[in-house]
Order: structure tokens, then sequence, then C-alpha cells
């Protein structure tokens, strides 16, 4: 009996390059479905039961590693990449099939004779392979705030956090100040302390939220409390005595 | 009390040697006015000498803003004399209440003196600070022109290693691949676009100065590319008036800009967008933007390392004199745009 198909890649043109290649190498592989990237993986394979998903590594939305984990053992697995090392070497280990883009109809062959083989066995799980590439990929970097939104007159202006020098509470706006420019914005400091990467905003004031990349120094202020000056800025900024304690000397 | 030490600060054993040896040659220098032995008006001249350095260095090391620094030592010292004489009385187990009645003239003049040396000696340690403060300022402003040129340095180093990204050119050649079968006269298209591009973004084929023209012709055919590859998805525009064509730009900026809309703007969103890239001179700087109506960013998505260096590059070629700003675009996508100083 014949073999059905589905391939996934995002762009049309490489789309039909597989699908003629695979005609002439493999006449009775039936290609059932095309799908620019993994979203309705599912609906997919309730609606035509596929034994082979060939599916592109980069695509936007639902990528090829996402897709194959939904796909989980239910069908073989079939990656193609135009160009990854780390997903090459990773695919040599663990003996799944890959093709890279452009197609040498050589190794294409190859890679068909494999799969004729194998579609009589079970798929073989490749969550293993795709955990480790998904972490090699840094497929999800932590949830952090990375971009302000800001009103200049009539524009929204797009200011990236590492950009920020530091935030401070300016009755009832948030000054946010870089090294060129200042806005004001409505998200209260407790707001962005939430959402801000600790690692880089370090709250130093009830008021006060600095970026700790653009500290030039720190030194003893009036009181309990330290006073940093910024690179870049003439402005000091009071570390209040409640946060002089992430400044003590190591 | 802990938090109080810091007033003493700069109260080393260098400052304590250097007042009691003043205080030995101020005694040797004024002793022939005075009636007492030289070791009794040593010992007035040492409590008057380290009174004084002890008000002169917490003066010195206390915060406030109302009056300058320079006024609070003088005062100290001033302070410090007077007490340092009392002190001295008290020392040599004189009656106090004499002090101010029978011997005052005596104390005013040992007074005197102590305010007197004491100023010339302030004054010669507020020039020695200035001095070491000027020298700390020549020395930072040393510092941030070695940093400066080393950013040059390093956004050089970058530019050069700035390489043809791989996944984009075998993509791209799968597309020729397949276009060679199918249709020849776009497969020689995307095949001239190419070359075009690399001729520009390979280090070894870049020139060293470049123009706005070269830079838009490159991200013209980087635009060509996609379009064969993304189908309806991507349309563009480009807006460049050739009088613009010669100014100097700096290279590869543009590209990046386009490469980001490409990327995080239209490619995310699985519908067709736009990409304008727009060129005018305004007071004589030159603003180059690139508009897409892609999917605009997302508060907590990365705009890639790509901005980041733009930003490095344009502060170590222009200083504060150029920028880059990154705005929403009506009623979707991003308005990236860089500002240099115009020149030809």
């Amino acid at each position: 009996m014949g073999f059905t198909a589905v391939i996934a890649d995002d762009e049309p043109l490489l789309r039909a390059n597989l699908r003629t290649r695979l005609a002439k190498l493999w006449p009775e592989l039936a290609v059932v479905h095309e799908m620019e990237n993994g979203r309705g993986i599912e609906e997919v394979i309730a609606a035509h039961e596929p034994d082979l998903f060939f599916l592109d590594i980069h695509m936007p939305g639902v990528n090829g590693l996402e897709a194959a984990r939904a796909v989980a053992g239910r069908a073989h697995v079939v990656f193609v990449t135009a160009f990854d090392q780390y997903a090459v070497e990773a695919f040599e280990r663990g003996a799944i099939d890959y093709v890279l883009k452009p197609f040498n109809e050589e190794r294409l062959g190859v890679t068909v004779e494999r799969l004729r083989e194998r579609l009589e066995m079970k798929p073989a799980s490749v969550d293993a392979l795709v955990e480790q590439l998904a972490g090699r990929l840094g497929a999800r970097p932590a949830e952090h705030l990375r971009w302000i939104k800001a009103s200049v007159g009539s524009n929204v202006r797009l200011i990236p956090v590492e950009e920020v020098l530091f935030f401070q509470s300016d009755e009832k706006y948030t000054r946010v100040v870089t090294c060129d420019s200042e806005v004001l914005i409505r998200k209260p400091i407790k707001e962005l302390l939430d959402e801000l990467d600790p690692a880089k905003f370090w709250q130093i004031h009830r008021a006060t939220i600095v970026n700790v990349d653009h500290i030039a120094s720190v030194r003893r202020g009036l009181k309990d409390q330290a006073e940093i000056a910024l690179r870049d800025n003439r402005e000091t900024l009071v570390v209040s005595r409640a946060f002089t304690h992430l400044f003590k000397q190591m | 009390m802990k938090s109080y030490l810091h007033l003493l600060e700069g109260l080393t054993v260098q400052r304590v040697l250097w007042v009691t040896a003043i205080c030995a040659a101020a005694t040797a220098t004024v002793i022939w006015l005075f009636l007492n032995t030289y070791f009794d008006l040593f010992v007035t001249a040492l409590c008057v000498g380290y009174t004084s350095m002890l008000m002169f260095t917490v003066a010195g090391n206390i915060r406030q803003t109302r009056m300058p620094r320079e006024a609070m030592q003088v005062l100290a010292v001033v302070v410090g004399s007077v007490l340092g004489t009392i002190f001295a009385g008290f020392v040599k187990g004189r009656d106090i209440s004499q002090m101010f009645t029978e011997r005052l003239a005596g104390v005013a003049i040992s007074m005197g003196l102590g305010i007197g040396f004491g100023c010339i000696i302030v004054a010669a340690m507020i020039l020695r600070e200035k001095h070491a403060r000027d020298q700390a300022r020549i020395a930072k402003a040393e510092a941030e022109r070695h940093q400066l040129e080393k950013n040059v340095l390093e956004a050089q180093l970058q530019l050069m290693q700035a390489q043809v990204e791989p996944h984009f050119l075998f993509n791209t050649l799968a597309n020729v691949q397949h276009l060679v079968e199918t249709d020849a006269a776009s497969a020689t298209r995307v095949l001239e676009s190419l070359i075009q591009y690399l001729r520009a973004a390979l280090p070894q084929m870049r020139e060293g100065a470049t123009n706005l023209g070269r830079e838009v012709d490159m991200a013209r055919a980087f635009l060509e590319i996609h379009r064969v590859r993304m189908g309806s998805r991507l349309a563009f525009d480009i807006e460049v008036p050739d009088d613009l064509k010669c100014r100097a730009f700096p290279p590869m900026m543009l590209i990046s800009l386009v490469e980001n809309a490409i990327k995080h703007g239209v490619d995310p969103c699985c519908e067709s967008g736009m990409i304008t890239i727009r060129a005018r001179e305004d007071e004589g700087r030159l603003r180059v933007s690139v508009t897409d109506t892609g999917e605009g960013v997302k508060p907590k998505q990365g705009g890639g390392v790509g901005l980041t260096n733009i930003r490095e590059r344009l502060k170590a070629l222009y200083g504060s004199s150029a920028r880059l700003v990154m705005e929403e675009n009506a009623p979707r996508g991003v308005v990236a745009s860089i500002e240099v100083p115009a020149t030809s």
C-alpha cells in the first residue's frame, strides 16, 4: 500500500521543490497536505492520518520542533533545514532523518530508502532530541519586559529596555530616562519591577529602578544612603537605606 | 556610631605627622614673640593643630549643600584654633577663667597664629586637592577617549564579522534550485539579486566608504530575494530621492533594519506585509527610515542584537549627533529610523 506524507514549510517554492523531487524519487508516496507552519497540526493528523511529516525547522508561528513535539510519535518525522550546524550534529547522533536545503538528489535518495524501510515500523520518539534542540536553539528565552512604549507627541516611541538608564516615579507618571531622551509613561514602578529582568534592573529606592549596566560608580551619601553616578548622564540617584545592602562589598 | 566613621575619612597617619611637623616649625618660627619655653609653646601649637585638623577633616566629610566645602573648612580651622587654645589651657592645667582676663593677649596671639597658619595650610590643601581632582578629571577624560577608540574599533570589527547568514544563503539557493526547473526567468532574477547582495554584504567584497544609494541598492536586492521566498506575503516600496543617494551613510545599518522588519515584523504575522524605505534631509540631518506593517513589537520579545549594534556603531561614529529611533507605525507595525548629520 502507498504511504502518505505532509510537508510543512513557510516558503511555497520550497514546498513545491520538495514535492517535485519526492514525486520523482518515490512515486508511491502521496503528499496529502501542505502547511505553512506547524499551526493546526492536530487537525491535519486527525483528517489525514499521514505516515510521515517533512517539517522545516525554522517556520514563523509554530516551528518544526514544536510541531514534532505535537506529532508525538503518531507519525514519522523528517526534519528539513537550510543550515543549522547544531541540528545536523544532533540528527547524526540521534539517527533521525533530516534533509538539507538545497536538496541533493543523491542524499534525498538515501533518506527515501531509509524511510521506505522504517515506515513499516513504529515511529521512533523524537522527544529527547527535540528537547535538546529546543534548548540549543534557545527557543524560549525568559519572559521579561523588553520594550517600553511611550507616547511622544502623536507617536508611540519604542524604547528597548537596554537603553533605559533608570525609571523614576514622578507623581502619577514614571520617568523613563535614556542617554539621549526622557519620556513619561503611566506604568507605575511597582508594575515595572514585576516585569523587568531582575538581574539587570534593581530597585534602589521606593521611587527608582536603575539599570545596573549603566552604573558608573556608587558612593556613600547622606545618613545611611548611597549615591549612584551613571554613565552618560549627570543625574545622581539616591539609594535609600533599605536597598544599600545591594551594593555592600562582596 | 559606626555610621559617623566616614566623617574621619582622610585622617591618615601621614596627615597627623604633617600637622605635627608643621606645629614644630611654626613654634620655632614664632618662639621669639613669646616668653614661654619651646616645649610649652609646642604643646599649645599641637593642641591647636590637632583640634583644627580634626575639625577640618570632619568639615570636609560632612555632606551638606548649604555652603561650599572650602568655606566650611576655613570655618573649621577658626573654630578649631579657638577650641584648641582652650584645650591647651586644660592640658597645661591653667585656670581657664584667667585665659579670658589677664592672659587674654597671649591667648589671642596663639589663637590668631593658629588661625593664620591654619588658613595657609587649608589653602595649600585645597590647592592640592584641586590639583588631584584635575588630575583625576584628566585621567577620566583619557579613559573615556580610550573607551571611545575601543568602541570604534569594536564597531569596525563587528562590521567585518557581519556575515551573510548561511541560513539565508542556502534557503535562497534552494529557491533558485526549484525556479531553475520551473521558471528560469525568475531564477535568473533571484540570482542577480543574490549576486548584488553578496557583493555588498560579503566583508571581503565591501568597499570602505559607502553612500546611501549603495546601501539602498543592497536593501532592494535583499528585499527582492525575500519577495521570491515569501511570495505574496511581502511587498515593498523605496522612496529615496535621487539627490540623497550620494550622501554618506554608514554601511550595513539599513540592511539590518530591513532584516529586522522582515524577521520580527512581516515574517511572524501570517498575512501580507509592506516594507517602505524612506529618506529625507531636514536641516542638515539625513533621516532614513524603514517602515513595516507587520506584527509590531511585543513588549516581552527582544529586537535582536542588530539594533544594539546599530546604536553602538552610531555612537562610535558620530557621538551624540546621530540616533536610532523606533516608533509604532499606524495602524500596525514599526518605524525604525536612523538620523545622521548630512554629509556628502
